[in-house]
């Protein structure tokens, strides 16, 4: 069975950039499911309403989960 | 039910996906840290945490006697093996953060921090015990995998005390730093190992995906309630 696959357009424009990642790991991008790419783009899209002043917070403590 | 032939394995496959969850986690988790207000907001953080972690042996456990209903499933065994041996390594880390509230002087009392857990972590969790009792066992490694794979930077120690919070109220920060490294490693190498299905890998990946949304929205809650002032 042939199955959707995602392009670069399709993650650039859904905010999932594209430009640093591996042949592999574009692929595996490429490849998700409706799920999981529904998932992905929710959880980037809250990126931006974080907002970028508190990046350099960030390298200092992780995401400290437990 | 093995690995289908050229099959990516199934670490890279999940490092790669929650990879690009990990920017809006470390972001979000980043404005608790800001200086206006963090110890009321690490005082938080901490009570939001508890509401999870007392949820990690349980799921574990939940997960570990469904494997142990399964019948010809190549996965069961070696996923409650591994179960077993990291419900020892977790048990008794909700208890760190008990007393590390303690030291804040902040009334940990198990009763109260029992009481009114946030619906955020009700949100976090409970996905885990849809999945696991649902679908399989197997989807908790999603979860596990992004919680491992997410732990405190060591310097964030150094921010929490140079903000005036007693070192004494780090432990679970300061532990896990060091700790969630190793079991980081532990889970992805068994994801490696198990024969894995297609379904069964897409399973771990909606997991990780799902806590890594949830964790946002568990961030946002205690940044809601503790706003930088």
């Amino acid at each position: 069975m042939n199955r959707h696959r995602y392009s670069l357009a399709d993650l650039e424009a859904n905010g999932i950039p594209t430009h640093a990642l591996t042949a592999e790991q574009l692929e595996v991008l490429r490849d998700l499911t409706d799920d999981e790419f529904t998932l992905l783009v929710d959880i980037r899209s809250r990126l931006e309403a974080v907002g970028p002043d508190v990046q350099a917070h960030s390298d200092i403590a992780g995401a400290a989960l437990f | 039910m093995s690995r289908p032939a050229g099959r990516r394995a199934a670490a890279a496959t999940l490092r790669a996906t929650i990879a690009q969850a990990a920017p809006t986690l470390r972001a979000a988790s980043a404005r608790l840290w800001q200086r206006p207000g963090l110890p009321g907001r690490y005082r938080g953080y901490l009570c939001a945490m508890h509401a999870v972690v007392r949820a990690s042996v349980p799921v574990m456990e939940f997960a570990a006697g469904r494997c142990a209903e399964l019948v010809d499933d190549p996965v069961g065994g070696p996923l409650q093996a591994y179960l077993r041996h990291h419900i020892e390594e977790e048990r008794g880390h909700d208890d760190w953060l008990a007393a590390d509230l303690a030291e804040l002087g902040a009334g940990a009392d198990p009763a109260g921090l029992l009481a009114q857990p946030p619906p955020a972590a009700a949100a976090l969790v409970g996905p885990q015990y849809y999945w696991i009792a649902h679908v399989h066992p197997v989807a908790v490694l999603g979860y596990i995998a992004v919680l491992e794979a997410n732990a405190p930077a060591v310097r964030l120690v150094d921010r929490l005390t140079s903000a005036g919070i007693p070192e004494r109220a780090v432990r679970t920060v300061r532990e896990h730093a060091v700790l969630d490294t190793g079991h980081t490693e532990q889970v992805f190498s068994l994801l490696d190992e198990l024969p894995l299905t297609e379904e069964q890998l897409r399973l771990v990946s909606i997991s990780g995906l799902q806590t890594a949304q949830a964790l946002v929205g568990l961030y946002l809650h205690v940044l809601r309630r503790n706003p930088p002032a």
